[in-house]
């Protein structure tokens, strides 16, 4: 469980220190370049077993938030625990390191090691496991991520494809078994198979694996049918916090801030405008087969 | 930290000192830091920091913005200090630790020595801080274009100049995020080769130099891909022109000159 409780966040604390409160944004929309909080008293509670979504314009603050949950940025103000615990400590931000998981944006620029082994041994081996355990560790973790462990232990990362090398920088991320898995935007530049195959992946990491995942995304379907819960930041502040279907009920709300709401979910929007009414689902409309659903109800109710 | 404001970093802005021909501000500076180094008493010394900050006053950067954009350099500052203090002889003895002797004149040349380094680091910061990168690298090829005449590659010399001015703060902050990721993964940086030291450092330096070349072939393919043919025949939009205010340039300049040096002759 990671709670954050009141928590600012400001890349020049000196300045910010001298300004204004924390709580008043300006700028219409989006952040300005020089904008002194990145964060701005954000409250909530991530649940264990929960699947995440953040959401949020470029510079909302989004890759600023998950940072905080293993203690690499400590608040300006406020407060992050992690079961309980306060990690501003810097030792105590060690410790959650282990079991919370931070895949970064673009994770395959960070590869280093001369063999995809290594490379997945490194957070392990930083832990301390035993070196006679690192053979089934890294097997294992590159198993999840449907790479060949003895066709590519031995190969140097940066001969893979850049698909591979994602894989293999998320297996040296899962290979610390983190129980908390922070995903910032994990299928940003892959193509469309390839996409499909990391958000199945993330899927049976979260439901076959009861990992608790934190995902960043820029594309509001896939958060819509993948998450639990969706927090929207804006401008560094907590727009809106809940269920897919509460927090896409407003359509134009979420454009003034510059989200999409899912495509199914915009195509009823706009029958709606022609005069077509569909049924609305209380899940919301996300999928196609909702979509196609709704439409086939409406088509019946009307003969 | 912040996404730091390091060495050659350009800070916006209109004061007379930004709006400076690009060229002579070059050449104010460099003949700025010949004359801090040539002052070799304190009265001298003081009166060329009077000027430098007063160039930053003029400039309207902060005293903050001033410091951190030398606070990564200051390690070689406490370097030389260091090495003075020990190894420079004379004058009455303070401390003896060992073969390592403090004395007056080593912590003499300590604390002017690196007085007169701040300063000059201060006027090479000034000069990055107020001028683009392109205006930079103009600069520089203009003075070097004599030499070009002796088979110098002017032109790409202050090319590969600008590029890697330009890449500097990009490197930094690649950097920081290369080191955030391997600390979510528990390393251990530091620069320490006893406590696993050199793998650490090696799981930042070799993301960062991929990144290197990463970035190098995009540039090159993008420089390409615009008919980018060398320096022959090109020309610029806005040419470079003196004004009234590079006069009020080199009068100052030529003032903390005679200042300086008169503050020098003061004291003997
Ligand atoms: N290292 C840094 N130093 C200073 N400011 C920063 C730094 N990183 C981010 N910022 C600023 O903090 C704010 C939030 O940035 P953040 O990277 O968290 O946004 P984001 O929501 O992840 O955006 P994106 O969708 O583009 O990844 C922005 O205004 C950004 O300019
Ligand atoms: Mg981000």
């Amino acid at each position: 469980m990671i709670e954050f409780r009141n928590v600012s966040y400001s890349y020049d604390p000196a300045a910010a220190a001298k300004a204004p409160d924390a709580g008043d944004a300006q700028a219409d929309w989006g952040n300005s370049p020089d904008e002194l909080w990145a964060l701005r008293d954000v409250s909530f509670t991530l649940n264990d077993g929960e699947f995440f979504g953040i959401a949020g314009h470029t510079g909302s603050g989004k890759s600023t938030l998950v940072q905080h949950m293993n203690g690499l940025v400590a608040p300006t103000s406020g407060t992050v625990f992690v079961d309980g615990v306060d990690i501003s400590d810097k030792h105590a931000a060690s410790r959650v390191r282990a079991n919370v998981g931070l895949v970064f944006q673009y994770p395959e620029h960070q590869l280093f090691a001369s063999s995809v082994f290594d490379d997945v041994a490194f957070g392990p081996r930083n832990m301390g496991c035993p070196e006679e355990d690192m053979e089934r560790i890294v097997r294992e973790a590159l198993q999840t991520v449907d790479l060949d462990f003895d066709a590519v232990r031995a190969r140097s990362p940066f001969e893979l494809s850049g698909g591979q090398q994602r894989r293999v920088a998320f297996a040296g991320v899962l290979a610390m078994h983190p129980r908390t898995l922070i995903l910032d935007e994990p299928a940003a530049g892959l193509d469309p198979e390839g996409r499909r195959e990391l958000l199945a992946l993330v899927r049976r990491l979260h439901g076959d694996m009861g990992v608790t995942v934190v995902m960043i995304s820029h594309s509001m379907d896939d958060l819509a049918v993948m998450a639990d819960r969706i927090l929207v930041l804006n401008q560094g502040s907590v727009w809106a916090l809940g269920a897919p279907a509460e927090v896409f009920a407003d359509a134009q709300a979420c454009k003034s801030i510059g989200l999409d709401v899912p495509a199914p979910q915009r195509f009823a929007n706009v029958l709606k405008e022609r005069g077509v009414a569909l049924p609305q689902p209380a899940g919301g409309l996300f999928t196609r087969e909702s979509l196609v659903e709704a439409i086939a109800a409406a088509y019946r109710g009307r003969r | 930290m912040a996404r730091s404001i390091i060495f050659g970093r350009y800070s916006p802005g209109k004061s007379p000192i930004h709006r400076m021909d690009p060229r002579l501000k070059l050449t104010a500076v460099l003949v700025a830091m010949v004359v801090i180094l040539m002052s070799n008493t304190y009265p001298a010394l003081a009166v060329a920091a009077a000027f430098v900050i007063g160039f930053y006053f003029v400039a309207r950067i902060p005293a903050s913005t001033a410091l951190k954009s030398i606070a990564p350099l200051l390690f070689i500052v406490v370097l030389t200090a260091l090495l003075n203090l020990f190894f420079v002889q004379g004058g009455t003895v303070y401390a003896q630790l060992g073969p390592l002797v403090i004395s007056q004149e080593g912590v003499h040349f300590a604390i002017f020595l690196s007085l007169r380094l701040t300063l000059l680091l201060c006027m090479a910061s000034l000069l990055t801080l107020t001028t683009t990168t392109l205006d930079l690298t103009d600069a520089l090829e203009a003075m070097l274009k004599p030499f070009a005449r002796f088979g110098f590659p002017a032109h790409e010399f202050a090319m590969v100049m600008g590029i890697a001015l330009r890449f500097l703060p990009q490197f930094a902050d690649e950097l920081h995020t290369i080191r955030q990721a391997q600390l979510s993964r528990g390393a251990k940086i530091t620069a320490n080769p006893f406590k696993g030291g050199l793998s650490g450092l090696s799981s930042l330096m070799v993301p960062l130099f991929t990144s290197a070349f990463r970035h190098a072939e995009t540039l090159s393919a993008g420089m390409d891909a615009r008919c980018y043919h060398g320096g022959s025949g090109r020309t610029r939009l806005d040419p470079l022109t003196f004004t009234r205010l590079d006069v009020a340039g080199l009068v100052a300049i030529a003032a903390m000159a005679v200042c300086v040096v008169a503050a020098g002759m003061f004291h003997m």
